[in-house]
């Protein structure tokens, strides 16, 4: 992939991770006000937005729960990372399972009661499983582009 | 048409789990991407074939089945609000006001987002349908199903040519 499309793909990820934080942001750039109920909308389609699972500062609160949130700032380190360095285009598919499985242990065990939600578990297991799973979009659209051009 | 049916199947079923409280809670992001890579299984397995799926075409099958569940997922919603005169937009109306009140920005910019969105909430809470509603609910639904749509089939066909590669290697 050329460093230009890198750094377009790395763009159009921190474009969806600001959003998430779109209300850290009102106070200084006050016209985000009016796309604040559009925004909650869209993160609603691919999250809970359970208000207690929320990543909050005094009054603001992120989009999505601290596990997605964990996801896609994952996915951005990952975009960054990728604009240095290349990987080869084939990546044996158990390391996302295995970068999966803290995710799924921790929705499991909280789910059954052995431990109380935790934000802090959330957002790990989600940027270990973000920055995995981006790198598996990452090689696809590598395969895509090379097949387009 | 025949081609279409793994994604119809799939987006459809996607579009009632969006709907579904429980899953959402439970799924949220993963619905679609799970859908997309389903509906790549089943035009496999619909075709008799087992071999490497092309990027191209597990990102368009990712992409026709994040379509079909955002038509599917605003026709459940826009129906659901219709019968109930209530959603999420309605709820989150109170949050809405009282997070404008507690941050400092200027009172005519908090004025304006009230009065843009107590109109369609009126409209909802009275007949149980608002057109703006409708078209920003369906433009969210199309912008992040087939978003989420098209990584689901990127990942789907890794997962499949992963697959068929291991089963070579068996064979």
């Amino acid at each position: 992939m050329t460093l230009r499309n890198k750094i377009i793909l790395s763009f159009l990820v921190l474009i969806w991770c600001l959003g998430i934080f779109i209300e850290f942001l009102i106070p200084f750039i006050n016209s985000l006000a009016f796309v604040h109920p559009f925004l909650k909308n869209i993160y609603s389609n691919v999250c809970h937005q359970n208000q207690e699972k929320l990543l909050t500062f005094s009054s603001y609160s992120t989009f999505t729960c601290a596990r997605c949130t964990g996801i896609y700032i994952g996915s951005l380190i990952s975009s960054i990372f990728l604009i240095f360095f290349v990987i080869s285009n084939e990546l044996k598919f158990k390391y996302f399972v295995f970068a999966g499985i803290p995710m799924l242990l921790d929705v499991i065990f909280y789910h059954i009661g052995l431990y109380t939600y935790s934000k802090i578990v959330a957002f790990s297991t989600g940027i270990l499983l973000g920055s995995i799973a981006f790198i598996y979009l990452y090689i696809g659209f590598q395969k895509l582009l090379s097949k387009v051009s | 048409m025949r081609k279409l049916f793994p994604a119809l199947v799939c987006g459809f079923g996607a579009g009632v789990l969006q709907v579904v409280p429980f899953m959402k809670s439970f799924a949220c992001c993963l619905i679609i991407p799970a859908a997309a890579l389903f509906s790549i299984v089943l035009d496999q397995k619909a075709n008799n074939t087992y071999e490497r799926v092309e990027v191209r075409k597990g990102l368009m099958l990712g992409l026709l089945t994040g379509l079909f569940a955002a038509t599917f997922s605003t026709t459940f919603e826009i129906l659901i609000t219709l019968i109930t005169k209530n959603n999420d937009m309605v709820l989150s109306f109170g949050e809405l006001q009282n997070f404008l009140s507690g941050i400092p920005i200027p009172e005519d910019v908090k004025n304006e987002v009230f009065s843009m969105f107590s109109g369609m909430v009126e409209e909802i809470k009275t007949t149980g349908f608002s057109m703006f509603y409708t078209s920003i609910t369906l433009m969210n639904s199309l912008i992040t199903n087939v978003l989420f749509g098209i990584i689901g089939g990127i990942f789907g066909t890794q997962y499949w040519n992963a697959k068929v590669i291991k089963r070579n290697r068996e064979e």
